[in-house]
């Protein structure tokens, strides 16, 4: 009992000194209008930072920007991986070789991606402008990442051609544990593909579902370097996580004191990740222990 | 033998005893830091008593700037010699070592005054101005030859060239940097100061003056006709240097503005456009009040106010050394990178390595710097969503001109 309990203490400390220590820091933090400028005097100014947070036009478009951006490409990834975990599932020769081709643009480091996928969008050499302006669906000329609503749509295409394929490794990894009596009671039971699709495959790869699910809006809710990379959040693309490093990073001297107001939006950043992780594990009925 | 040895070790003890080490970091762009590197070498065998480090840093000046935000909000005493954009002393000014006093010392009047005025924060010196950039107009003189137009000194004629050749060879006008960054900001103050207009001045915000605001809202709108009609192309708004400049030297635009790094890419030898390429001021603006204006650009050297005083000592050695005559030439050369001394454009070893100094030092002498505010980036911010919301077609120049005054009243009281 005490022997666990010491040899679990690195542990505990390391997690408090690189997690929980600068959690609280920053929760203090968003307390005070405050400046790393010298000089400057902490003031505390209680809840005034998250309530200046929620009437800044430019937050609540971040905010707006990040829900859009997370739940057009969860569901476009979840669907898009699905439909490939279902193609990898089934038998067919050189499986093996596709199963690894599929899962190369995962592989490429998003800010490698981001910027091959930017030149892909210039409105002059890119290839896929080209396409669009050929297909007659852009007008020629038109900036794929300098129009707005465009350039979001954008965005999204990328991470969805980057993180389809993980999607899809984790949802293959679910249906590999579905043992194959099951589907053949059912056909001679004489269930249809649909029927064996939806009263066998989706509720035995429910809790794959919501790991799935969870691990892609959390991180689609903090999405910084495809943005980043690719408009620098121009033309209504600018996220939460790309707002905030404009507080804490461009502005962290200001005289205005910016520090605790982009202290306060990593907190409510936080709150906003924290919450829905809670709605999925209730909702799908997951358990830590 | 042994007393040999002995003598040497004998030495190195008492160097190392009375040597410093200071650390200063260094852009690598082009043969920038190949070129640093072999001037530290000079500067050490001058001075065998201060070692130099050179630390490399990220190409981007945002990269950059975040970069310094850790080092300088840490309170780390390295590095002790700072290369800074012309945009930050105003706001690292508290964390920079004083050089008031060392005007003489540096030779600071014989540097570009503008120079100077963009490292001076409230009456204090903080750093020393290194190298320069202004915003130029690089033309296709071919081009303007064939279709017999002389090199436009308004926009008007600009404008009408570039419409014309451009649709005739089936190629772009001019192109310039229009994405919502840092260089969008360059253009606008350009654009603007050569209409006659202003945006803040002495601290104050004058964009909706009345002697201002109708040239600010010509000038935007000037801007937004260009790529209305076609004479810039609809992607400006995604274009930064780099954009514009692999257009431009591929032979598919009349005109470009740049900066005076682009020369010696678009000559170099695998250039379609090589040797056919001029450059000159960026035209004047319309009216009694046009005039040609360019941005302020370059990078200075800046003492970390952390570092020891023996540090502090070494580095404004290092400082007054990098920005010699003799060495302002050196780098000019080696790096093509623009002296701030005025007499280094004078020296025959300058003048055969970049003949077009010659031709546009009278940008170099009179680029104008942008607003100097230790809270010059959220200005900056304001400026780049005003003028790029226009030219995605989202506001209208006047509105824009507006509520860049609100905002800018907001963060300027």
């Amino acid at each position: 009992m005490w022997l666990a309990f010491w040899l679990i203490i690195p542990t505990l400390v390391a997690i408090g000194i690189t997690a929980f220590y600068p959690l609280g820091q920053t929760i203090y933090d968003s307390f005070f209008k405050w400046s790393l400028r010298p000089g400057f005097q902490r003031e505390f100014v209680g809840l005034q930072n998250y309530i200046n947070l929620f009437q800044d036009p430019r937050f609540l478009q971040a905010l707006w920007n990040t829900i859009y951006f997370t739940f057009f490409s969860v569901l476009i990834e979840f669907l898009l991986g699905l439909a490939t975990a279902l193609v990898l599932n089934a038998d067919f020769k050189l499986r093996g070789l596709v199963r690894a081709a599929v899962l190369i643009p995962w592989a490429i480091p998003t800010a490698v991606s981001s910027q091959m996928w930017k030149w892909m969008y210039n409105d002059q050499y890119g290839v896929i402008s080209l396409m669009l302006y050929n297909l007659g669906i852009l007008s020629e000329g038109t900036p794929i990442l300098g129009t707005p609503g465009i350039a979001m749509s954008a965005i999204i295409a990328v991470d969805v051609w980057k993180t389809t394929p993980f999607v899809a490794l984790l949802l293959l990894a679910g249906l590999q544990i579905i043992p194959n009596e099951l589907y053949e009671a059912a056909r001679i039971d004489g269930a249809s593909m649909w029927k064996q699709f939806t009263s066998i495959t989706l509720p035995v790869l429910r809790p794959t579902i919501g790991v799935t699910l969870i691990f892609r809006t959390l991180d689609a809710l903090r999405v910084f370097d495809v943005v980043y990379i690719m408009t620098q959040g121009a033309v209504g693309t600018e996220t939460l996580a790309v707002y905030n490093r404009s507080l804490l990073m461009d502005n962290i001297f200001s005289p205005r004191g910016l520090f605790g107001y982009g202290s306060a939006l990593s907190v409510v950043i936080f709150l906003i990740i924290g919450v829905f992780t809670v709605i999925y594990m209730r909702s799908l009925n997951i358990k830590l222990d | 033998m042994k007393k040999i040895l002995a003598v040497v070790v004998l030495l190195t003890i008492v160097l190392s005893v009375f040597s410093i080490t200071i650390t200063m970091t260094a852009g690598a762009v082009g043969t920038e830091l190949e070129t640093l590197l072999k001037q530290v070498d000079m500067f050490m065998e001058e001075n065998p008593d201060i070692r130099v480090q050179v630390l490399p840093m990220p190409n981007s000046s945002t990269d950059r700037h975040d970069l310094y935000v850790t080092y300088l909000a840490s309170g780390t005493p390295d590095p002790d010699v700072l290369m800074l954009d012309v945009i930050w002393p105003a706001e690292f000014a508290p964390f920079l070592v004083d050089l008031t006093d060392d005007y003489d010392y540096f030779e600071l009047d014989k540097f570009f005054p503008g120079t100077v005025a963009s490292n001076t924060v409230e009456g204090r010196l903080v750093a020393v101005p290194w190298f320069t950039d202004a915003g130029i107009l690089y033309y296709r003189s071919d081009l303007l030859e064939k279709y017999g137009y002389d090199v436009p000194e308004t926009w008007d004629e600009l404008y009408t060239a570039a419409k014309d050749i451009s649709s005739k060879e089936g190629i772009n006008g001019f192109v310039w940097q229009g994405a919502r960054y840092e260089g969008l900001t360059c253009n606008v103050m350009e654009f603007v100061h050569s209409f006659g207009g202003e945006i803040m001045k002495d601290g104050k915000v004058v964009v909706d003056d009345p002697q201002y605001y109708n040239k600010n809202v010509a000038a935007i709108t000037f801007m937004d006709k260009l790529i209305e009609d076609r004479v810039t192309p609809r992607g400006v708004t995604t274009y930064m240097e780099e954009e514009a400049r692999r257009i431009f030297q591929n032979g598919e635009a009349v005109f470009m503005r740049n900066w005076p790094y682009a020369w010696a890419l678009v000559n170099s030898p695998t250039s379609p456009v090589a040797g056919k390429v001029g450059i000159t001021v960026l035209p004047k603006g319309p009216g009694p009040d046009g005039r040609n204006s360019a941005t302020l650009g370059g990078w200075n050297l800046g003492i970390n106010a952390n570092s020891s005083a023996a540090e502090v000592e070494a580095a404004k050695k290092l400082i007054k050394f990098l920005t010699s005559h003799e060495q302002q030439v050196y780098k000019a050369v080696n790096a093509g990178q623009t002296p701030t001394r005025i007499e280094a454009y004078n020296d025959p070893r300058t003048i055969e390595a970049n003949p077009f100094y010659v031709d546009i030092f009278d940008v170099f002498m009179s680029a104008e710097p942008r607003p100097i505010s230790p809270i010059y980036n959220e200005i900056s911010y304001e400026i780049q969503v005003a003028v790029h919301s226009v030219l995605t077609q989202q506001t209208q120049p006047e509105n824009a001109v507006k509520s860049l005054a609100q905002n800018l009243r907001k963060l300027v009281y």
